[in-house]
């Protein structure tokens, strides 16, 4: 691939994150470019949730600096993330159960009424549910009816209406936080193809999984943690499934 | 027999319905036994018992959908009610015009609901006190300092045109209770219509996921106890135009006839759900209780009686809509 001697589309460069004595991560670096699918991999406690927590702007850095584009940025919150293009979908469900599919979609983006009404917030809600239904559409996501609630689908469904939200708002980088995590097969070959969309549309995807065959189908390369350190940054075509779990553990040194 | 069985299921599933289904069979009955029932005059009554705690139970209803509870609403009414009334009996004893004594009166009604619900605000989202535990605190010290203001007595001796405001003369409304009115419809369409409802289900919903859209929560939920908080006060001005007077007793259990309302509306406590023609028929409900109670000649203890009995069959009813989505 040629894409290292472009300018990443989102860095982290020697972060470090201190909570009191504790050391969650370690002058931790990390590239993403666009069109470039990142695993982003490592055991319970390695520092991923970290990592995402300062890319997604939730957490500030306690050292070291983030690059949108090749433009230091510092994230007070995730809305000045989501602002700039990256978005993030969490582990923790990140959809609201009792309201409908496009109100999700719009969540927090909303569309309003035109004059007055609308600048006092008055909802254009006939709206949102044709944009929401072309959105998902267009990342390959079939949901019956937009303004059917979130607590009425399945969770395989579920999963892709919050997916296909990430993927539709993303400019840029879209972090995924085990996205595949309690879907069957035929689901999560879904989201895996969503995933290969947004890929091809150009965006950078950060893929945080714990499913191993996932990772090494998907990515174009894996950042590894161990301890809050990075001991693994290389092609996914490098590894196969027992090296990859051998530098999770710590079994195989591969710096 | 299946698709009766389908149909009704339908039907109950839809809580408005049953509401009023629920008010025209208690209609009905009370005015089997007692035909005075069926009047205007009782009507109007009714309508005036129902706009204060309406007024209440819509801001209760913002609060529950958010997924916290509101306990002060009560002592709210009676500790705004009685200031207002204390201001009010001052100016008109330094001879100041009616007009301009019931408007500043106003102003110091809902002054004290803002305060209120900025104390609230603060305990919640600043010092991250559980809403029953902060409002709990508030209940306490409102109905407490009531009393404190007035020796426990109702003040009166503010203008003497109040009263006369509180006449039914738009049919069974008062001018105060049209106000009223118009005010929680307006707040309904906010609920249903607007960005502010809309967080409101999201936070209640799932507050994580409105955060990670980017919505402040604790700035929204603020909002809503401040709201609700002055939605009190203006109970406690309602009160204060229909007795001509401050109690400290007024709005006493409101918190409970607001609760109750919202729930008996079909919301749940746990957040996300609700709707503002469940808790304006709830509220219909609970006041219709007590005026026919006690116009059947049923002793008055006995109305607390029929409110915990309307909100256990609610809450059993929305644990059965529950288990037949799943």
């Amino acid at each position: 691939m040629t894409l290292g001697s472009q300018v990443p589309l989102y860095e982290v460069r020697n972060a470090s994150k201190h909570y009191g004595s504790v050391v969650a991560l370690d002058d931790v670096s990390m590239k993403i470019h666009a069109g470039e699918v990142v695993g982003l991999v490592g055991d319970n406690g390695a520092g991923k949730s970290t990592l995402v927590k300062i890319l997604s702007g939730a957490h500030q850095p306690t050292s070291g600096q983030v690059f949108l584009d090749g433009v230091e940025r510092h994230w007070k919150s995730p809305q000045d993330a989501l602002e700039a293009g990256v978005e993030t979908l969490y582990q923790e469900s990140g959809l609201a159960p009792h309201l409908s599919v496009s109100s999700n979609v719009f969540l927090g983006r909303e569309e309003y009424i035109r004059g007055p009404l609308g600048k006092l917030g008055f909802l254009a809600q006939k709206k949102m549910d044709r944009i929401a239904h072309e959105n998902l559409e267009k990342v390959g996501i079939a949901v019956p009816q937009s303004n059917r609630s979130i607590s009425q689908l399945s969770g395989g469904q579920r999963q892709a209406v919050a997916i296909g939200r990430a993927v539709s708002w993303a400019k840029h980088v879209i972090i995924l936080d085990e996205p595949t995590n309690h879907l069957g097969a035929r689901q999560a070959k879904e989201v895996l193809q969503i995933i290969k969309n947004a890929k091809a549309q150009g965006l950078g995807v950060i893929f945080i999984s714990h499913t191993l065959p996932h990772v090494l189908e998907i990515t174009d390369r894996i950042v590894c943690l161990r301890l809050g350190k990075v001991v693994a940054d290389a092609p996914t075509s490098t590894f196969d499934a027992e090296k990859l779990l051998g530098t999770i553990t710590g079994l195989i040194e591969s710096k | 027999m299946n698709k009766a069985l389908t149909r009704v299921k339908a039907a109950f599933g839809n809580q408005q319905i049953l509401l009023l289904t629920v008010l025209v069979v208690m209609v009905a009955f009370f005015t089997s036994r007692n035909s005075v029932f069926f009047s205007n005059a009782v009507f109007g009554n009714i309508l005036s018992d129902w706009s204060p705690v309406v007024l209440i139970a819509i801001g209760e209803t913002f609060v529950i959908i958010s997924g916290g509870i509101d306990l002060s609403v009560g002592s709210t009414v009676g500790v705004s009610g009685v200031v207002g009334a204390i201001t009010m009996e001052g100016m008109t004893n330094h001879h100041q015009g009616q007009n301009l004594t019931l408007f500043v009166g106003f102003l110091v009604t809902i002054g004290v609901g803002l305060l209120v619900g900025i104390v609230n605000a603060l305990m919640i989202t600043k010092a991250k006190v559980v809403p029953f535990i902060a409002t709990l605190v508030t209940m306490g010290a409102g109905a407490g300092l009531s009393i404190v203001f007035t020796g426990g007595d109702p003040i009166a001796g503010g203008p003497a045109k109040a009263i006369s405001l509180s006449v039914p003369d738009f049919g069974p409304f008062s001018r105060p209770g049209l106000v009223v009115v118009v005010i929680i419809a307006a707040l309904g369409v906010i609920l249903h219509k607007a960005r502010f409802g809309r967080y409101t289900y999201a936070i209640g919903s799932n507050s994580f996921a409105a955060r990670a859209a980017g919505i402040n929560v604790n700035r929204h939920l603020a909002k809503i106890y401040i709201l609700s908080s002055l939605l009190a006060s203006c109970a406690g001005y309602y009160f204060y135009l229909r007795l001509g007077s401050g109690a400290p007793t007024s709005g006493q259990g409101g918190e409970l006839q607001a609760i109750a309302a919202v729930v008996i509306g079909g919301a749940a406590l746990s957040g996300g759900v609700g709707n503002f023609f469940g808790t304006a028929l709830g509220a219909l409900i609970l006041t219709t209780v007590t005026s026919g109670l006690i116009i059947i000649n049923v002793a008055a203890n006995w109305d607390q009686v029929a409110v915990a009995l309307l909100i256990a069959a609610a809450v059993l009813l929305q644990q059965y809509r529950n288990r037949v989505r799943k």
